[in-house]
């Protein structure tokens, strides 16, 4: 009887040390604390990112690369949950504020940018503030204004730069021979060319920054923009947007009676040689896509000649995260050298680092160095030196209302 | 223990399920929808939200879009499930493999069925590439736009697909109980086979088809996922437009999305009241 009941303690202790994890909702017991003990909190436990999940390359190295040096090294499981938006992840954080759930939320980090990264904000929904605990916080550089600004919203310490992205267009050689390389170009392009063309439709992350070349243009440059939402310059370069898009839409595809709902269909458009020219924010996505067999060989990324916008995105931490160590061992992980090395490899991800690589070590700055992107992407290099930055959030949420009213519903 | 205490009871666990996450999330939904959101800072409820979106031209385009899919998809389905019902109710050499078959895409979800049918009729689909192969059209793309287009054919021949099983189903076991004893007596009266139909056999599996064709109905009518992946842009279905909303990255625009999420649960709500009393007085005349 005796030994029956010690077993009986056994096992039900057994059933209940998952609760034992030391993992904490408390920011306090994170911030400033040396790493040691971060990790130690950590360890053991899970953490659970919620990121866009259209992108097969990216679900399996945040999966396998990443997740896979968070259990051997840390032993914390990395649950990955794919979003087809990453509103729907701000979503969840703002529903469990609302019904008081201040410290067991079920998101732990964002992969974010932009407008969604404001919201957070909005809703005091971001833990902030820790930036100095994270040992590889010192590769960033928060003194570039690109970075320590998201889409022109100050990051205040509340999210970790992860990679760098710029707007590249993708043709088919075989199909078309000198593709458009401005916007008045295309503009010309798309009228000599009738229903080889369309984009999709704004709020797509993808379509909109395509709908904000052509607002840069009609406005004239991207100068006039930059800083506050001015509602006279929005107004005026807004209509001249929206006459530029109305007066194209009879040569678009379906003659613009309707748009694609996401950048994957309108690569799909593309694949299938119902349009001819296609556009991603992530200029190694068209080596991707020659590898798996999506694009033909003879498909070439290529930029403007009056720029390309270009981005950063960001991970951030839910303020009610109940594994707050875990989600900073994994930004540490991400800002890693290492990981941002694997991440830049074309046949991994091939997208630019956020982090400078001068600050590195020897050895994965030698890395970097041997990185060669797919031959027939836009090499990152000749992007950057036409690169536009992005406007305000207040911005582009206002252009994408208008494209709604004014183009998309026509 | 009474039996009345012992039903409730009974049904007790069920009834809690319905009670807390049905109208708990309806009286949360209502409350949102008359922008009483703390979070934000919005704590004097009003009704801006309903303002906004009964004076935007939006609304009525998506509700007349999503009224329109509703009534074409039951409307040919409960055809079509009568149609098979009558035939499938004959003795036929095959006549239970034929009936499985049926039977069987109920258990296909809704969502397998719009990728088959994206497969199957987009440009870029199966027909398209074959149309093309065999020299009818010179490329894929001159297919007839058969999804995401404004008459929402691919949305309706998905829901029909899914839609005549399901209220075929209902309506056979109908006939089946009801056996063709009442029709052999009208033929014997000298009535013809469409007489026999229309006036003996329709009115006694009316009561089947009706409700199935209220579930049916009232499933297209506020459905989301096949829309979603069917639908042309714009204009959107009704529900889609509601997620937009719900998903716009301005939380202001929140109470707007629940403000039309109320509105689908009521206008469904009379639309089905109308429809089944319409179609009562109808088939007793």
């Amino acid at each position: 009887m005796k030994k029956l009941s010690f077993w009986a303690l056994i096992s039900s202790s057994l059933a209940l040390s998952p609760m034992a994890i030391a993992d904490v909702s408390d920011g306090s017991a994170v911030i400033g604390k040396p790493w040691s003990e971060v990790v130690d909190l950590a360890r053991g436990g899970e953490v659970n990112w919620f990121l866009w999940g259209g992108s097969d390359n990216i679900n399996r190295y945040v999966s396998e690369y990443i997740g896979g040096i968070l259990k051997d090294r840390y032993d914390i499981k990395l649950n990955r949950v794919g979003l087809s938006d990453t509103v729907e992840g701000v979503n969840i954080v703002l529903g469990e504020k609302e019904n008081g759930l201040n410290d067991n939320g079920s998101v732990d980090m964002i992969w974010i940018n932009g407008e969604n990264f404001r919201t957070m904000k909005q809703g005091n929904l971001a833990f902030c503030g820790y930036l100095d605990t994270l040992p590889n916080n010192v590769l960033v550089d928060w003194t570039n204004p690109a970075i320590s600004n998201d889409f022109g919203v100050p990051v205040d310490g509340c999210e970790v730069p992860w990679s760098k992205a710029q707007f590249s267009f993708t043709y088919d050689s075989a199909r078309t021979e000198n593709p458009p390389r401005s916007i008045a170009e295309l503009i010309d392009w798309i009228k000599a060319n009738p229903g080889l063309f369309t984009y999709s439709a704004p709020p797509d992350f993808t379509g909109s920054v395509f709908v904000r070349h052509v607002f840069y243009f009609a406005a004239g440059g991207v100068e006039n923009l930059l800083g506050d939402f001015d509602q006279a310059k929005f107004d005026d370069a807004a209509a001249k947007t929206w006459a530029i898009l109305n007066d194209i839409e009879p040569f678009l595809w379906r003659e613009g009676k309707t748009y694609p709902n996401d950048i994957n269909a309108l690569d799909q458009l593309f694949a299938n040689s119902e349009v001819n020219l296609t556009f991603n924010y992530q200029p190694s996505r068209v080596g991707l896509n020659i590898q798996n067999g999506t694009f033909p060989p003879t498909t070439f990324g290529y930029g403007l000649s009056d720029g390309t916008i270009g981005n950063t995105n960001y991970t951030i931490i839910p303020y009610n995260s109940p594994h707050k160590a875990a989600a900073l061992v994994l930004q540490n992980v991400l800002l890693s050298g290492e990981a941002q090395h694997q991440k830049a490899l074309a046949d991994v991800w091939g997208v630019a680092p956020a982090i400078e690589i001068s600050r590195t070590s020897e050895e994965v700055q030698a890395n970097f160095a041997k990185v060669e992107v797919h031959p027939n992407a836009a090499p990152a290099a000749e992007l950057a030196k036409a690169a536009l930055p992005e406007l305000q959030a207040a911005w582009i949420t206002a252009i994408e209302k208008g494209w709604l009213a004014n183009v998309g519903s026509n | 223990m009474s039996d009345r205490l012992k039903i409730f009871l009974l049904l007790a666990p069920v009834l809690t399920i319905l009670i807390v996450m049905f109208l708990g999330g309806l009286a949360i939904g209502l409350l949102r929808s008359f922008n009483y959101m703390p979070i934000i800072g919005l704590t004097k409820p009003n009704i801006d939200a309903y303002v906004s979106i009964f004076t935007s031209k939006e609304f009525y385009v998506s509700f007349g879009l999503s009224l329109y899919i509703a009534v074409t998809s039951t409307v040919i389905s409960s055809i079509l499930a009568i149609g098979s019902a009558l035939l499938l109710r004959r003795n036929f050499i095959g006549r239970s493999i034929t009936q499985f078959l049926f039977q069987l895409n109920l258990t296909v979800p809704h969502l397998v069925g719009a990728i088959g049918i994206l497969y199957l009729f987009s440009q870029s689909g199966s027909f398209a590439r074959l149309a093309a192969e065999w020299e009818m059209i010179s490329k894929p793309s001159e297919f007839p736009a058969m999804v995401f287009d404004p008459y929402a054919i691919g949305i309706i021949l998905q829901y029909v697909w899914k839609e005549v099983p399901f209220i075929g189903v209902i309506v056979l076991a109908n006939m089946q109980s009801l056996g063709e004893n009442f029709e052999g007596v009208a033929r014997s009266l000298g009535a013809s086979r469409w007489q026999a139909f229309r006036f003996v056999l329709l009115p006694l599996i009316f009561p089947g088809v009706l409700s199935a064709s209220v579930i049916s109905f009232a499933f297209t009518f506020g459905a989301f996922e096949i829309p979603a992946i069917l639908g042309a842009n714009y204009p959107a279905a009704l529900p889609v437009l509601a997620y937009r909303k719900y998903t716009d990255v301005d939380l202001a625009a929140r109470p707007e999305a629940m403000a039309m999420a109320v509105m689908i649960a009521l206008l469904s709500s009379v639309m089905i009241f109308f429809y089944v009393r319409y179609s009562r007085r109808r088939i007793r005349n």
